[in-house]
C-alpha cells in the first residue's frame, strides 16, 4: 500500500526537481539532481514518519524548497561566474537583473489588469451605486497589500518574521498584516547582490 | 562569516560528531530548516571549505535506494564552528527550544 502511493508521488517529486534543476549551471545540474532525488525517496520512505501521508506533504514541501534552493545557487553562482568570466550557462538562460525586473514589472502589470478587469466586471455585474464605497475599499485593500508583498518579494531580509510569514500575515489580515510589516517588519530592499557578499 | 539563528543551528548539529556523515533529509530533520534553506547554506559553507561531501558507495543492501550524498565537517570547518558557537552568548541558549518554528517569536508577539 505504501509503494502504492508513493511510486506515483515520487515521480511527480523527480519531475519537479529535474525542471528545478533545469536552472542551474551546467556543472552542477546532474549532480544536484541526482542528490535531491534521492533525498525525496529518503523521504517518502521514511518510517518514522508517522501518518504516512505525511510524507507526500514532506516530500513536496522539499521540492518547493528546491526551487527555491535553486534560485539562490543560481544567484550566488551568477555572482561567481561574473567574477571569473567563465559562464556556464545553458544558451540563452536569463541575465540577473534587467530581465528580473522585467519580470517583476510584468507579474505586477499582470497583478493590476487582472484587479482592474474584476472591479469592472463587478461594477458592470452591480450598478447599485450604495455598493461602491464598499468596492472602493476592498480595491485599496488589495492595491495595499499588493505594495506590501511587492516590497517583501523585493527585500532580502524581514525583521523578527521570516519573509513568508509576513507574506502570509499580509494576506489573512488585510489592512493589519501589512501596516504591521511597513511598521515594524520592513528593513528595506534587497541590496544588490556584490559578487562577494553572501546571504544569511 | 555571519552567524545567523539558521546557520547557527546547522553547525550545531555538524559539530555534535564531526566526523559523522549527514544527508540532506537527516540534516533537515536534525534543524527543523526547510530545503530552500539548508542547500544554499551548505553550498555556501561548501565553497568556504568548512564542509565537505561525497557520495555514499552503492551498498547491495540498499535494494534499489538511490545512493545519497553526505555533507560532513571539515577539520578547518570543525574548528571554525567551535570558534563560532562558542561566542554565541550563553544566555541565547538557541540549543534546544528555539528549535521549534518560531525562531524570533519574542518580539512578534504585537499582532
Amino acid at each position: 500500500m505504501v509503494s502504492g502511493t508513493t511510486r506515483p508521488l515520487q515521480r511527480v517529486a523527480e519531475r519537479l526537481i529535474h525542471g528545478a534543476c533545469r536552472r542551474l549551471p551546467a556543472d552542477v545540474r546532474s549532480e544536484r539532481c541526482r542528490e535531491w532525488t534521492a533525498e525525496v525517496s529518503a523521504i517518502l520512505n521514511d518510517e518514522s514518519t508517522r501518518p504516512s501521508w505525511l510524507r507526500g506533504l514532506r516530500a513536496l514541501a522539499f521540492c518547493a524548497g528546491i526551487s527555491r534552493a535553486v534560485r539562490q545557487l543560481r544567484r550566488s553562482a551568477l555572482a561567481g561566474s561574473r567574477r571569473s568570466t567563465n559562464s556556464q550557462w545553458r544558451s540563452g538562460a536569463p541575465r540577473t537583473r534587467p530581465s528580473d525586473m522585467a519580470v517583476r514589472i510584468c507579474a505586477g502589470l499582470v497583478v493590476w489588469v487582472v484587479v482592474v478587469a474584476g472591479i469592472i466586471t463587478v461594477l458592470i455585474a452591480y450598478p447599485d451605486p450604495r455598493g461602491w464605497p464598499f468596492l472602493l475599499v476592498v480595491a485599496l485593500g488589495i492595491g495595499f497589500d499588493a505594495y506590501c508583498l511587492a516590497d517583501i518579494a523585493r527585500a532580502s531580509e524581514a525583521r523578527y518574521l521570516s519573509r513568508r510569514t509576513w507574506a502570509l500575515l499580509c494576506l489573512v489580515q488585510i489592512p493589519l498584516g501589512g501596516i504591521l510589516y511597513l511598521c515594524i517588519g520592513r528593513i528595506g530592499p534587497a541590496r544588490p547582490l556584490s559578487p562577494n557578499q553572501t546571504r544569511p | 562569516m555571519k552567524l545567523t539563528g539558521r546557520l547557527e543551528r546547522v553547525l550545531t548539529v555538524l559539530v555534535a560528531d564531526p566526523a559523522a556523515p549527514h544527508y540532506g533529509y537527516d540534516l533537515m530533520k536534525a534543524t527543523r530548516l526547510p530545503s530552500g534553506t539548508l542547500y544554499p547554506m551548505l553550498a555556501r559553507l561548501q565553497q568556504e571549505g568548512l564542509v565537505d561531501s561525497e557520495w555514499e558507495d552503492a551498498r547491495p543492501d540498499a535494494a534499489g535506494r538511490p545512493p545519497r550524498k553526505y555533507y560532513r565537517l571539515t577539520a578547518e570547518g570543525a574548528r571554525v564552528a567551535r570558534l563560532e558557537l562558542a561566542q554565541v552568548p550563553a544566555a541565547r541558549g538557541r540549543t534546544r527550544h528555539v528549535a521549534a518554528r518560531p525562531a524570533h517569536g519574542t518580539h512578534g508577539n504585537a499582532w
